[in-house]
């Protein structure tokens, strides 16, 4: 199963390092990502793979690289499609 | 790499039983330090001889590099009626101080590393539980964590789904809250104190408050040893040898939820003696 969801993390995010750390991680768990809207205190991005992943997801945000700190990660799924 | 926070925090540095008059010469966090008897009293000092803050528990000696920010941790099961301490003694490993603690926290190894003790094939899942900060004593707490498991404990016959709860109470001390075999409704208590040698070295001192009048002291702390000597294998082959911040290469799982809880509570602390913070 594929699922889509909105990712929005809160918390002290300016940090130039974020985005590309964001992108990596993804990359390495395979998983789709559009990096929507970002400011110094708010992030939001679209990911779309498997559950599991976007629970590892999830988990690699609220560590994050070194210099920000990650408040909160809500989810809100947008999309599923079974298979491929 | 800076002390930093970590100095002004207690760690445990010897058996409360094992201090002599003639002392012996230790190390914390990269600091040498000596450890012997006072007139009867444990006593610690640092470089030059300065004297460091002592206490005096859970069957250890307690030093603070620093000026302590807050009173040592609580375990009040120490004090209960009924109940066998345990001082396990020693185990020297070679893997940062934080590496030893997140290990103790990791639950999912349990089939993999104590395989047909603490954990077995097929039951390797581990179910959803809750991680959170309590705030009031700024610790880590990871509840209404089950796992199968086919001997708990020394006193355990057979298998069965054992109740966790975990508690990370200093940056290098965690403590282990597990259903006991033979007093349902009660907690046996297994704490991990972890003494900083270096970034990359430590002295691993655990300890144990259990309900247990059946087996010998002996055969308890063999059994505790065993499960260490298994986890030490895994400590000192784990790359890098530094607890990352940053999960770079590593890919943390929701069932590593209580090391990533664990993480954050070191990163919010500034508590990096041991870790790597930037992704290799």
């Amino acid at each position: 199963m594929q699922v889509t969801e909105e990712f929005v993390l809160e918390g002290k995010l300016g940090s130039a390092d974020l985005s590309p750390w964001l992108l990596r991680h993804a990359g390495k768990l395979g998983l789709a990502i559009a990096l929507r809207v970002q400011t110094d205190e708010r992030l939001e991005m679209t990911l779309s793979g498997a559950p599991d992943l976007l629970d590892a997801m999830e988990m690699g945000c609220l560590l994050g690289p070194y210099d920000i700190w990650v408040d909160s990660v809500a989810r809100i799924r947008s999309g599923c499609r079974n298979g491929g | 790499m800076s002390v930093g926070a970590m100095k002004d925090q207690w760690y445990p540095v010897g058996l409360i039983s094992g201090v002599t008059e003639e002392g012996r010469d230790s190390l914390l966090l990269g600091e040498p330090i000596r450890i012997f008897l006072d007139g009867g009293t444990p006593a610690v000092t640092g470089e030059g001889e300065r004297p460091l803050p002592v206490e005096l528990r859970y069957g250890h000696v307690w030093t603070c590099p620093g000026t302590p920010t807050r009173p040592l941790f609580d375990i009040p099961e120490a004090d209960q009626l009924g109940r066998r301490l345990v001082d396990v003694g020693v185990c020297r490993v070679r893997c940062s101080p934080l590496r030893a603690v997140e290990n103790f926290l990791d639950i999912a190894h349990f089939p993999f590393v104590h395989t047909d003790i603490l954990g077995s094939e097929p039951h390797t899942e581990v179910t959803r539980y809750e991680v959170g900060i309590r705030e009031d004593v700024d610790e880590v707490w990871a509840t209404k964590v089950q796992f199968f498991q086919p001997q708990a404990a020394k006193s355990a016959e057979g298998g069965i789904t054992t109740d966790y709860m975990y508690r990370v109470c200093a940056p290098t001390c965690s403590v282990l809250y597990k259903t006991s075999p033979p007093m349902p409704g009660e907690w046996d208590v297994i704490a991990l104190f972890v003494q900083p040698l270096t970034e990359t070295l430590c002295d691993v001192w655990p300890w144990m408050a259990l309900y247990d009048d059946d087996a010998s002291m002996t055969d308890l702390i063999h059994f505790q040893q065993l499960i260490f000597v298994q986890d030490r294998s895994v400590l000192e082959n784990q790359l890098p040898a530094l607890l990352p911040l940053d999960p770079g290469m590593e890919i943390p799982t929701r069932a590593d939820l209580t090391s990533v809880a664990y993480r954050r509570w070191l990163k919010r602390n500034g508590f990096t003696y041991g870790a790597q913070l930037v992704a290799a």
